[in-house]
């Protein structure tokens, strides 16, 4: 028998349709897990598959859909039972596969649940290895809501077996995964990740899907598989049925396979009677794969940036080289610092954000692996791994979700025969400097030949030159005069090979006075010239003015209405030089104006010194507001308001207090207890300490008591603050307490929560119970004191 | 397990009007409190919103108090048995304001705390409209008692898993639970309304 990739290659082949569905007819009682059914009832699942292969399909799904060891200790057995069952149908039939069928596990994975990716992709190797050399003919990865499930369950798949993997995920009516991806998202990511065929399932009726057929016929350069349910559930007469029967059903995937639908087949509601009546109507219809795509993408797990006309901006300012303040943030695991630092480029209009983290002092594996994971949890742009260590490279990528930039690989035979094996694996555009053993050549010819290099070297590995992005590399004019002419001339030299440049535009000024003057006069040139990515700083007005002027003159930005929003907010958000005059920042910080704030603090810095801006205006403001509270004559969001604007004015003062300086006497460990995820109690509280001065330890939310005692004797901190907003959390935080109070009597422990009042909190051996958040700083403020 | 006879309910977010009283609830505030940050906080919110809700209808079984059971649960729980007896069947609904609530909030909690809170604030007020709304649309034609969700009273959070997986809720509405038994998206709402004898009709 041919294999299936080679079969779909010849003609159209077809899915069965739904498995409960036809299960519960035959008498699967509701609340039973059908699986189950492999062993107890295996007549009956052979039957469903001979039903399905009669009525026209070529590849049937084992019943393993919700199999795996977090839900059934048993799920070998299953898996193999399930498999059986499906061979012993296909056995004597011509053209008849079967495949492996995995399900979602029906964890949300992190940073939004509560599962780690590795975990995640180590419960799909399981069910791979139990499946494995059982007869099966390929892997279905199907009903995934989630890119990352689905990376996760995909390199389980590639890890583990040699079959190959067909994957679907459900789109819902906007056109989206639950979590957020859309088609083009998906292709990118599933073409990098080198699987053999994609598409969707589920979710939606075929009428639904015909759009996202569209679009995945335009973007896909695989075969695309349509699965659709029969239609969306409706209640009539108190029933709730399907809303497209059979022979609806096969007219709309008519109209699926005129769209590019190339493997058809059905989900829930479907049955064989669907099936057949597809195969019917479309058996005879023109069949051809899809044609090859030559476009070049990344994706994050929200949406494709395609680099193609448009001008593409790479935030570059989470990079440590020349900046103390991200410096100090990596060595203090100040995670918030970076995040900050994305969400402020992500506004300001970049469409991929650089993440370098490397400093030789820290882990760059670890923390690169941190902060992208951190990134993707505040932002949706893709990321461009940044990175010289191959290993923290590919940790990096493996838990990237989606399809990254990968910056860089170069013209040296060390880098080349690192980097292309982690794309090849893992999927990803690459950053390609011409440089090589010999160094950077001084000519353009020079530069364009690394390139071609790392081109013809790239094909052995399978990566195309669609995902290689040339960086003929900046180097400062102010120690050579030819540099950028150099460089301009490499870039189109370059665009004639067909691959897409990109370059560090920052670099041509390095050593000069009013470098953006020459920073942006260089990006306009080489926008000119051909670039298609500029790895800038997007908080550079002169930088953005070239990118929104530019794409105005060439046709880039249709009825330059990008160019006029930009301009107007501009003129708009002219600076503001001076606050109004009957504020003061004391004022400001009371009605929590945070931009007034800063516009005051900033003119007090002029004569004052900032510890006294601390203590003569920050605390004073944020002591009345705080008695307002008290006494209840101001409410919460105004209280948090004023800390907002507390926090601003303080971010400003620490701009002139050498980091070194910083009052670390006044020190708290924050938590919200094992088994609690609601943190806005406790984040309230961090951010006032944080006003009044206090460092403080965040071990956010959902704690084990061990961390908290560990956090608190490593930083020898005496003070602990726990949060839990739930009674059945309580427990856990009274064992927290007794862990702490084991470990160093001297910890005092304060609780709060709205669970919690002051009987609660002597029951569990609190020192302390705060009512409300300003009552916790007050206590805290009295425990340094004293 | 797929299940071919749940009901679906979407709604776009400008179709929902979040209830003032829920809202001020959980601000802590009164029903007049406005200002323009919590203005812009709305607003923001209503382009992340993605209201949806399963259902079923099933029957209610009482045993001895407290047991009493419906769908493929069975469980002891005094209030529960009160808010319920003697409605002989009930609709049990999951419903979700969507996953870029959480995502939303995510980014918040870095930017700016009032805004987190304001926004956490509104969501869960706008969950509880959406809920609202959706079991109007449900009981349309019945009357029903009020809706009662786990944890509530002694309704205990291990049925979660149990009902979530009866609405389809993973499939279709994308909630998950974690170890402790609570639920992604956070602004997501399980709940059981006991139908009365069909009143409306009567």
């Amino acid at each position: 028998m041919k294999k299936i990739t080679d079969l779909i290659k010849e003609r159209r082949v077809y899915f069965d349709g739904g498995t409960g569905t036809v299960l519960q007819s035959m008498g699967l009682p509701a609340g039973q897990a059908p699986e189950l059914w492999n062993i107890t009832e295996p007549d009956r699942i052979i039957s469903l598959h001979n039903m399905y292969f009669d009525a026209g399909a070529n590849i049937v799904k084992t019943n393993t859909f919700g199999v795996n060891r977090a839900k059934f200790e048993n799920y070998r057995e299953l898996i193999e039972a399930g498999i059986s069952c499906a061979r012993k149908a296909a056995e004597g039939r011509k053209d008849a596969y079967v495949a492996f069928d995995m399900g979602p596990t029906g964890q949300l994975l992190e940073p939004l649940g509560p599962l780690k990716f590795e975990e995640a992709v180590s419960i799909f190797a399981d069910n791979i290895k139990a499946a494995a050399g059982k007869g099966a003919d390929l892997v279905l990865i199907e009903t995934m809501n989630d890119s990352y499930e689905t990376k996760a369950a995909v390199l389980a798949a590639k890890e583990n077996c040699d079959l190959p993997v067909f994957v679907t995920n459900v789109y819902d009516s906007t056109g989206k995964l639950m979590t957020g991806a859309d088609p083009e998202a998906m292709i990118a990511m599933l073409e990098g990740l080198r699987v053999d065929a994609i598409g969707m399932n589920c979710s939606l009726g075929p009428d639904i899907m015909l759009p996202i057929v569209s679009r995945f016929k335009k973007y896909s350069s695989l075969p695309v598989i349509v699965n659709p349910n029969a239609g969306l559930p409706e209640v009539k007469d108190g029933k709730t049925v399907f809303n497209i029967d059979a022979e609806a059903f096969s007219d709309y995937m008519v109209r699926i396979a005129e769209e590019g639908g190339m493997i058809l087949g059905g989900c829930c509601g479907t049955n064989p009677e669907y099936i057949s009546k597809v195969v019917s109507k479309t058996a005879s219809m023109p069949y051809e794969m899809p044609e090859k795509k030559n476009y070049t993408c990344v994706s994050s797990y929200t949406h494709a940036v395609f680099i193609d006309k448009q001008p593409v901006l790479i935030g570059e300012r989470i990079n440590p080289t020349g900046k103390s303040k991200l410096k100090a943030a990596l060595r203090n695991d100040d995670l918030n610092y970076i995040l900050n630092e994305g969400i402020r480029q992500t506004d300001a209009g970049v469409h991929i954000l650089d993440v370098n983290v490397g400093l030789p002092e820290i882990d760059e594996a670890a923390m690169l692996v941190k902060c992208v994971c951190a990134l993707q949890g505040v932002t949706d742009l893709p990321l461009q791994l940044d990175s010289t260590n191959f290993d923290a490279m590919e940790k990096a990528m493996r838990v990237y979700n989606g399809k990254p930039l990968v910056n860089s690989v170069n013209g040296t035979g060390e880098s080349m025969s690192h980097v292309f094996p982690l794309v090849q694996k893992y999927g990803g555009g690459i950053i390609a400097l011409t440089i090589d053993e010999a160094g950077i050549p001084e000519t353009s010819e020079g530069r364009a030949a690394i390139a071609q290099r790392i081109i013809d070297r790239a094909a052995e590995y399978g990566i195309e030159k669609k995902d290689i992005i040339v960086d003929p590399l900046a180097l400062t004019v102010s120690s050579n005069p030819e540099s950028a002419v150099i460089t301009l001339e490499a870039v189109k030299k370059i665009r004639e090979l067909g691959v897409k440049t990109s370059l560090g535009i920052s670099n041509i000024s390095f050593g000069l006075p009013q470098r953006e003057i020459i920073t942006s006069t260089f990006y306009a040139n080489a926008l000119q010239s051909g670039l298609n990515c500029a790895i800038m700083n997007p908080f550079s007005q002169a930088m953005m003015q070239v990118y929104y002027a530019f794409r105005a003159l060439y046709m880039l930005d249709s009825g330059c209405t990008d160019y006029i929003a930009f301009a107007s907010a501009e003129g708009a958000a002219a600076p503001v030089s001076s606050a109004p005059a009957e504020t003061t920042l004391h004022s400001s910080i009371v009605k929590g104006l945070k931009d007034i704030a800063v516009i005051h603090t900033s003119e007090l810095l002029k004569n004052t010194a900032p510890l006294e801006i601390i203590n003569d205006h920050i605390i004073p403001a944020l002591n009345e507001i705080g008695s307002a509270f008290e006494q209840k004559k101001a409410y919460l969001p105004q209280l948090l308001m004023s800390a907002d604007a507390a926090s601003a004015a303080f971010e400003e003062v620490k701009k002139h207090i050498p980091l070194e300086q910083s009052d670390s006497s006044k020190a708290i460990v924050l938590a919200t207890v094992k088994g609690d995820i609601h943190d806005i109690g406790k984040n309230i509280v961090k951010v006032l300490m944080e006003s009044y001065g206090f460092t403080v330890y965040d071990l956010g939310r959902d704690v084990p008591p061990e961390r908290i005692v560990e956090c608190a004797v490593e930083h020898s901190c005496k003070l602990v603050g726990l949060s839990a907003l739930m009674t059945t959390t309580v427990p856990s935080m009274a064992e927290t307490i007794k862990l702490l109070n084991e470990t160093d009597p001297s910890i005092k422990v304060m609780v709060g929560g709205a669970v919690l009042n002051q009987e609660y909190a002597d029951m569990i051996g609190a020192d302390f119970y705060g009512a409300d958040a300003m009552d916790s700083v007050r206590y805290a403020e009295g425990f340094y004191k004293n | 397990m797929y299940y071919t006879d749940v009901g679906l309910i979407t709604a776009n977010a400008d179709e929902i009007e979040i209830n003032p009283r829920e809202l001020a609830l959980r601000l802590g505030t009164d029903r007049e409190y406005d200002n323009e940050t919590l203005e812009l906080c709305r607003k923001r919110l209503m382009g992340v919103l993605s209201y949806k809700c399963t259902f079923i209808k099933t029957a209610v079984s009482f045993y001895q108090e407290p047991t009493l059971g419906f769908s493929n649960v069975i469980l002891n729980s005094k209030s529960l048995w009160k808010n319920l007896y003697p409605c002989k069947e009930a609709f049990i609904i999951a419903s979700t304001a969507g996953i870029g609530v959480d995502r939303l909030l995510s980014r918040l909690k870095i930017e700016s705390l009032a805004e987190y809170y304001m926004t956490d604030a509104l969501a869960s007020a706008a969950i509880e409209s959406f809920m609202d709304n959706a079991c109007n649309r449900i009981s349309e034609n019945v009357s029903c008692v009020p809706r009662f969700s786990p944890g509530y009273g002694d309704l205990t959070l291990k049925i979660q898993p149990s009902v979530l997986e009866r609405l389809n809720a993973y499939t279709v509405l994308g909630i998950t639970l974690d170890s402790s038994l609570l639920m992604t998206p956070a602004k997501s709402i399980t709940a059981i309304m006991g139908i009365k004898d069909n009143e409306k009709n009567n």
